[in-house]
């Protein structure tokens, strides 16, 4: 088989993707892993999906099923039930090898491909957490997909560690079904996720929050009977006499995600250790020529709509590539002070950019400087900066010969 | 012994244990008593070694240290077993168990084998590096060489005839100052004696050549081409397998628990499943040989269990190195093993085990300290790995003995029981061999009451179900397009189809839980750990075996996965 763009994943930014590629006149092939499309959209039945796009409230499914009609009524081919085992680069060509139940193993080349792998939930082993290994210790998407889309009830009796979104929806989530959350613990001075799940989630279903604590220890070693949680100090070690014992039935955790890309690694492409997936330029390609990345692949977005967007920026650019149409972006874009990272990493010149950028730290009347070596091109204000909420800023085209722009968050002088 | 026993007591004197009691019993030395701590438990067994008893029979109590320990028992108590007979039962199903099983399974024998877990190769078996180790670290003259240096020769046949996959990637013991490369002679003349083939000595550079990533610290290595490794676990399930296609029964959930005695010999084995009559009784049990010994009044040895932490990476570090890598241990007496990073069979690169003496046989926890042990002693020797990578990490223990040798005789007081006790590393490599000489023990002692044959249908190898990742792109086509399922990845980290996860549940050794099936296909082996397809796994188990998806266990009953349906209140609330 043979393609011109080739979309890995049809999540929200695939189905993105490859809808744009096929606007822009390219011949698409969509392939997916799971049997129906939609990506982790298909288990999150709470609204707030579609804000920023529609101006309305929808639930996840809602909001991949008018994706998933446009891709349908363009004719484009999704394979479902089908996995890549093997890619590789041949005279600039991709090579991949897929497999699905209906086809066996059959190969395919593309002149383009964009990753929209989406990206996975860090373990209770990755956050170091101790004891035996007993049944009852689930991420909180794991715990999602067993009940949204299986209707399985995971625990009766929960503790959540982490205040990521998903911790808190899941935490509401068990609540509604009868399950008791006696509490969300997050090691860090302040709360993960968004601030509207706090207040939705949490505060609405008196669900308790302890901040600066952390759970260091699993107990049992058949079903989880109990965990020790812990106060912890400013290096995030748990504090010596603080240690309580909690029962209960079931740990959850929400503790960070991190974006796939062990299918393109191989590859040899530019990764940024900050966000954990490529270096992308505003196109969304990274640093080899007609691969592209977008949605939580390239790094974990907070809103579906900006994913949907990334994806859309991929698909349109995947589609100019193989019209030759598509230069790679040169000009270097650094994360400066304050700032925990930015997206995209590299610019084109002469063209309009759309770049996200989260702060390191909680700021109040920041504001943020986009400067290329004395000059400074742009400013703006904000009223709070916070990690865990994501900025969206449109950048003028640059001009051509730039080396590189810096990114920066400073401290406004407090008007007494 | 009289004159032995006072030497021991002198010795315990001079150790600060004047209040240890000594007596003699069957050759052995017994110790009794009470002592502070572990430590003194322990420096009080190893005090007695060496004055010309059989063993070392410690019953010291450590104060405060009483029945608090961690051990898994059988929830099932029914008489299913009962008045069953056979000529050999083996206990304990970890590779020496299942090793000797398929051995004994060559003779026309009724062969049952009995595990107190829900599956086989739960403790030490499943819990180590998969290391086939060269003959080199053992004392020459030592049961532990001879089975060793036996056993890993056997290993490619057994691999051939088994179908599990081996390599041998060779090892380098890493010399850290720049003096011990003198010693380079000595060992190449050590590794002769003990039979070593290959046995080289590398320069700094040399090392640095073959590993680029390796640490700073090495100042040259020895290198062993004769390391291999294996997946432990899938070792033992293969040996158990081809031994119950010859024949051989397993039992699972079937723990031992006394004997019944006629004399000198073994009449009956209580269990909680019934007395199953018995015409020879192996020990196998591993951590717990020890007890079994006990209970049929033969009881010359103790285990005391010494635990390691190991940790596993991703399987994008596999390509960081090529062979074992872990400091040489060049004090002899040392008995803290080195541990070090060790690539998997299955791609990974395993860190560790750490060895410490702990008086809980089957405590698993591991510990934020045990964890930094293994960063900051293991992980340095390959410069490209970070703590990023661990992606899960757990304990075992081993099963050592003060004597620190395996035992492998016929006892020498009950007339029908053997013992395959005290086996540690490198038993992993020496179980073939254990598993031969058992058997001809076994085999001897049996044909002295009746005339003992060969099993005519027995088959060396083992029938097993097909791997698609293994087969080239033809063979794999063939199979997917006579069974689709085999074309359905689950677990997308390690690459398992439905198929293969199938297979392993309708295995010639069934794989009902989500451990057993970790263990045998891989499925929730990656790193998401299970993330993903642990609901796909849960509904094939509950489809496979026609059970309800509350009944799914993650090991053992008792570690069911899900507790209930969403809205099963709301639902019974209607149905009043």
């Amino acid at each position: 088989m043979k393609t011109d763009v080739m979309v890995i994943g049809a999540g929200p930014a695939g189905l993105s993707a490859a809808l744009a590629a096929n606007q822009g006149g390219a011949g698409v092939l969509l392939i997916e892993r799971e049997s129906r499309p939609g990506g982790i959209l298909k288990q999150c039945i709470h609204d707030g999906f579609g804000i920023v796009r529609y101006n309305e409230k929808l639930s996840g499914p809602e909001y991949a099923f008018c994706d998933l009609e446009a891709v349908k009524s363009r004719n484009i081919e999704i394979l479902k039930n089908t996995f890549v085992l093997d890619l590789k680069m041949k005279d600039s060509k991709f090579k991949l090898l897929l497999q699905n139940p209906d086809k066996g193993v059959f190969p395919v080349t593309a002149t383009s491909l964009v990753a929209a792998t989406g990206c996975r939930e860090r373990t209770s082993r990755q956050v170091f957490i101790h004891g035996d290994r007993p049944a009852g210790i689930y991420s909180a998407g794991t715990a999602q997909n067993l009940i949204n889309i299986h209707g399985y009830l995971p625990g009766r009796k929960c503790v959540v560690l982490g205040s990521g979104d998903i911790g808190m929806i899941m935490a509401r989530r068990l609540t509604l079904e009868g399950a008791e959350v006696l509490g969300v613990y997050e090691i860090k001075s302040e709360v993960s996720g968004l601030t509207r799940n706090l207040v939705q989630c949490l505060e609405d279903f008196d669900i308790p929050l302890y901040l600066n604590s952390t759970v260091t220890k699993v107990h049992g070693a058949r079903r989880v009977e109990g965990v020790t949680v812990a106060a912890v100090g400013p290096d995030y070690s748990p504090l010596f006499g603080t240690e309580s014992y909690i029962p209960c039935d079931t740990l959850l955790l929400s503790v960070g995600l991190i974006p796939e890309n062990d299918i393109l690694e191989p590859l040899g492409l530019a990764m940024d250790t900050s966000t954990g997936g490529p270096i992308v330029d505003q196109q969304m390609m990274t640093t080899i020529p007609g691969l592209f990345s977008c949605g939580n692949a390239t790094h974990v977005y907070d809103l579906v709509d900006h994913v949907s967007e990334s994806g859309a920026t991929a698909g349109s650019a995947a589609a100019g590539y193989c019209k030759k149409d598509c230069v790679q972006g040169e000009i270097e874009v650094k994360a400066g002070d304050n700032l925990l990272y930015a997206v995209p990493q590299r610019l084109v010149p002469g063209k309009d950019s759309v770049v996200y950028f989260r702060s390191a730290r909680t700021m109040d009347n920041v504001l943020l400087q986009v400067e290329a070596g004395e000059k400074v091109l742009t400013n703006k204000k904000y009223i709070r900066l916070r990690p865990p909420e994501m900025e969206r800023l449109v950048l003028e085209p640059l001009p051509a010969g730039l080396e590189k722009v810096v990114l920066s968050l400073k401290e406004a002088e407090t008007d007494a | 012994m009289e004159g032995g026993l006072q030497l021991v007591k002198k010795t315990l004197q001079s150790k600060g244990f004047p209040q240890v009691e000594l007596s003699e019993r069957r050759g052995a030395v017994v110790l009794e008593g009470e002592v502070q701590n572990w430590d003194d438990y322990l420096a009080a067994g190893y005090g007695a070694v060496g004055y010309g008893f059989r063993g070392v029979v410690n019953n010291i109590t450590v104060s405060g240290l009483k029945n608090c320990f961690t051990e898994s028992r059988p929830a099932v108590k029914d008489l299913s077993l009962d008045s069953s007979e056979f000529d050999v039962v083996i206990v304990g199903g970890g590779i020496i168990g299942c090793a000797i099983a398929r051995e004994l399974s060559r003779w026309d024998l009724k062969i049952a084998l009995l595990e107190k877990e829900d599956d086989i190769a739960k403790h030490t078996s499943s819990r180590n590096n998969g290391m086939i180790h060269p003959a080199m670290a053992v004392k020459l003259g030592s049961k532990k060489h001879h089975y060793n240096l036996r056993g890993n020769r056997m290993y490619d046949q057994v691999a051939g005839e088994l179908g599990f996959e081996l390599e041998w990637p060779g090892s380098l013991a890493l010399l850290t100052k720049s003096w011990q490369i003198l010693l380079g002679p000595l060992a190449k003349r050590s590794a002769r004696k003990k039979g070593l083939h290959g046995v080289k000595v590398f320069s700094r550079r040399k090392v640095k050549d073959l590993e680029p990533n390796i640490g700073d610290e090495q100042r040259g290595a020895f290198y062993m081409p004769e390391s291999g490794i294996v997946a432990p676990y899938k070792v033992t399930v293969a040996y158990a397998e081809n031994a119950i296609q010859n024949g051989a029964r397993l039992f699972m959930n079937t723990m031992v628990q006394g004997f019944v005695m006629e004399g000198s010999r073994i009449a009956g084995v209580r269990t909680n499943r019934g007395i199953i009559q018995a015409g020879l009784v192996v020990n196998a049990a591993g951590i717990w040989s020890d007890r079994i010994a006990e209970m049929a009044g033969d009881r010359f040895f103790t285990i005391h269990p010494r635990k390691g932490v190991i940790a596993i990476l991703d399987k994008k570090t596999r390509n960081s190195q090529k062979l074992i890598l872990g400091r040489a241990q060049l004090n002899g007496r040392s008995h803290t093993k080195g541990g070090g990073l060790t690539p998997l069979i299955d791609g990974n690169i395993l860190v560790g085990p750490t060895a410490t003496e702990t008086p809980d046989r089957e405590d698993y926890s591991t510990s934020a300290k045990e964890l930094q042990f293994l960063e900051e002693n293991h992980l340095p020797l390959n410069k490209a790995l970070k703590k990023d990578d661990f992606i899960t990490y757990f304990a075992g223990t081993r099963a050592c003995t003060f004597e620190e040798d395996f035992i492998v005789e016929a006892s020498k007081y009950v007339e029908n029981l053997v013992h395959a006790a005290g086996i540690q590393s490198p038993g992993l490599a020496s179980a073939p061999a254990i598993a031969v000489d058992v058997t001809d023990i076994a085999v001897s002692i049996l044909k002295k009451k009746a005339d003992i044959k060969a099993n005519p249908n027995f088959n060396p190898r083992r029938l097993e179900a097909p791997n698609p990742g293994k087969l080239g792109l033809e063979d794999r086509n063939r199979l997917i397009a006579a069974n689709p399922s085999y074309g359905r990845i689950i677990c997308r980290c390690e690459m398992v189809s439905e198929g293969e996860v199938v297979d392993a549940i309708h295995a010639t050794l069934p794989a009902h839980s989500i451990d057993a099936i970790k263990r045998r296909a891989r499925a929730g082996m990656g790193r998401c750990q299970g993330g993903f397809c642990t609901p796909a796994v849960l509904n094939i188990i509950s489809r496979e075996i026609n059970s309800d998806i509350t009944e799914v266990c993650k090991r053992e009953p008792g570690s069911e996965m899900i507790v209930g349906r969403t809205k099963d209140k709301a639902r019974a609330g209607y149905e009043n």
